[in-house]
């Protein structure tokens, strides 16, 4: 039963999303916690909530995204999940955001884990549950193969709301484009349709065109970077 | 250069192109060959080919990758004399581009590259045009009748081998190869900017880079472009 429901979850996750399918619902089909959401975090797409199953978790991402710390930021920077069992006795302290989610919510367990294309971390699956409660190592890896799914989903919703960016594009542009996709593959490894789609989806999100965008990449001002994107100037 | 010299290598060059004519060559890189030549071989600032494909004409190869080079050579598949001998099947010339009329902004584009002199050569086979051979001066017209009419000849040559390997098919086939070719600039271009950004130099040296190791190892231009995207080789 269980077999069959993550399978159906995988077919579900692996399919280009078109922004009618759920993207949490696979995942709480397969994994019994209260409630799960999918965001986007940090410079490359901006940190916002893609999808929240419940209202609890939407704020739970909010308060993170507003206090910039929380379980999604640490699953980002260190790029594996973070486990929070039994919030009473937390492994981590976030002070602040702590403090927040004990004045709004009474939650027992709390996970994220990283959403990535590629070695670029783009964004965060973030899981709570009502009671305290333990992932056991195949939920770990089950969850673990979900998100890595949901890194491709989350780029091409991006890219999907961003229109036709890419009409109205000169050939030199299209040239330069070109270009900037090879380096970004030689920045993550990721493949050039990856590459391009990052490049797309961060020109969105930055309200710029891709032609731009591959204009710094190629002025190297702006670097793809594992934990997203570096721009020169930048700490 | 005595006319004696000039003349072995002339016919050096009509040996290579029959070489490289062989079953299965790539059609970039025997019109990257083509252009380098006819740099040498004429004594002209610069070389480049555009090649018509589903979008209209489109820069295949250069002898510059510069990008001032590469915008003038876009402008050129809009307007000027490329153009108008791919689509007129004859060689158009224009001694000096500070005189004459029309092409105003292909004039201008040309002038701030430094160019004073156009030769245009059609790439074409009966009723059937493929693309524009076009050589740029920077000093007066200095090309001889005699250099316009080999230049023709290697650029007929070309041609040739283009359309000979599917002469017995229709025009679609046709057409699909050339787009094929325009489509391998794509993954050649990515292929420059991998290798740029890894060696951390311009998109001339990594070109360079790129055809020494095709060389090398005896691969086609566009074969080693696609593992260095594939990131099967690192070059």
């Amino acid at each position: 039963m269980s077999e069959a429901r993550f399978a159906a979850a995988l077919a579900a996750l692996s399919q280009p999303h078109d922004g009618s399918g759920s993207l949490t619902e696979p995942i709480l089909d397969v994994i019994p916690v209260t409630g799960a959401s999918v965001s986007t975090l940090g410079d490359l797409f901006g940190s916002e909530t893609v999808e929240a199953s419940d209202a609890v978790i939407g704020r739970i991402d909010e308060l993170q995204f507003d206090l910039g710390e929380g379980p999604c930021w640490d699953a980002i920077s260190v790029g594996e999940p973070v486990l929070e069992p039994d919030l009473s006795t937390p492994i981590r302290t976030w002070s602040a955001f702590a403090d927040a989610l004990h004045r709004e919510h009474e939650i027992g367990a709390l996970f994220a884990f990283p959403v990535s294309v590629g070695s670029l971390r783009l964004g965060a699956v973030d899981l709570y549950n009502e009671e305290p409660m333990r992932l056991d190592g195949v939920a770990i890896d089950r969850l673990l193969v979900l998100s890595g799914l949901l890194g491709r989903r989350v780029l091409e919703r991006a890219i999907r709301l961003s229109g036709d960016a890419d009409t109205g594009i000169s050939r030199h542009g299209r040239r330069l484009i070109h270009q900037a996709t090879g380096f970004v593959i030689a920045q993550l490894g990721v493949s050039a349709d990856d590459a391009s789609q990052l490049i797309r989806a961060h020109a969105f999100a930055k309200g710029q065109s891709m032609e731009e965008v591959a204009q710094q990449i190629l002025d190297r001002t702006l670097t793809f970077t594992v934990s997203g994107a570096r721009i020169e100037g930048d700490a | 250069m005595t006319e004696k010299t000039r003349e072995q290598q002339l016919l050096q060059v009509f040996v290579t192109l029959a070489d490289t004519l062989v079953a299965d060559f790539d059609i970039v890189e025997l019109l990257q060959m083509l252009v380098e030549t006819c740099q040498s071989t004429f004594d002209v600032t610069a070389a480049a080919i555009l090649l018509s494909g589903e979008d209209g004409l489109d820069l295949v190869a250069s002898t510059s990758e510069e990008s001032r080079t590469v915008e003038l050579m876009v402008l050129a598949s809009e307007e000027g004399p490329c153009l108008d001998a791919f689509h007129e099947g004859r060689a158009v010339t224009v001694p000096d581009l500070r005189e004459g009329e029309g092409w105003a902004g292909f004039r201008a584009v040309a002038l701030e590259n430094g160019f004073s002199a156009v030769h245009a050569l059609p790439m074409r086979l009966r009723e059937q045009s493929i693309g524009a051979l076009t050589l740029f001066e920077s000093r007066e017209d200095v090309l001889s009748a005699d250099d316009v009419d080999a230049a023709q000849a290697l650029a007929d040559v070309a041609t040739i081998g283009i359309l000979q390997e599917r002469v017995i098919r229709e025009n679609q086939t046709v057409r699909r190869q050339l787009q094929t070719a325009l489509d391998s600039r794509i993954i050649i271009e990515q292929a420059k900017g991998v290798v740029a950004y890894t060696h951390d130099e311009g998109m001339d040296e990594a070109f360079r880079r790129i055809r020494a190791y095709a060389r090398e190892t005896g691969r086609a231009l566009t074969e080693v472009s696609r593992a260095i995207v594939a990131r099967e080789i690192i070059v």
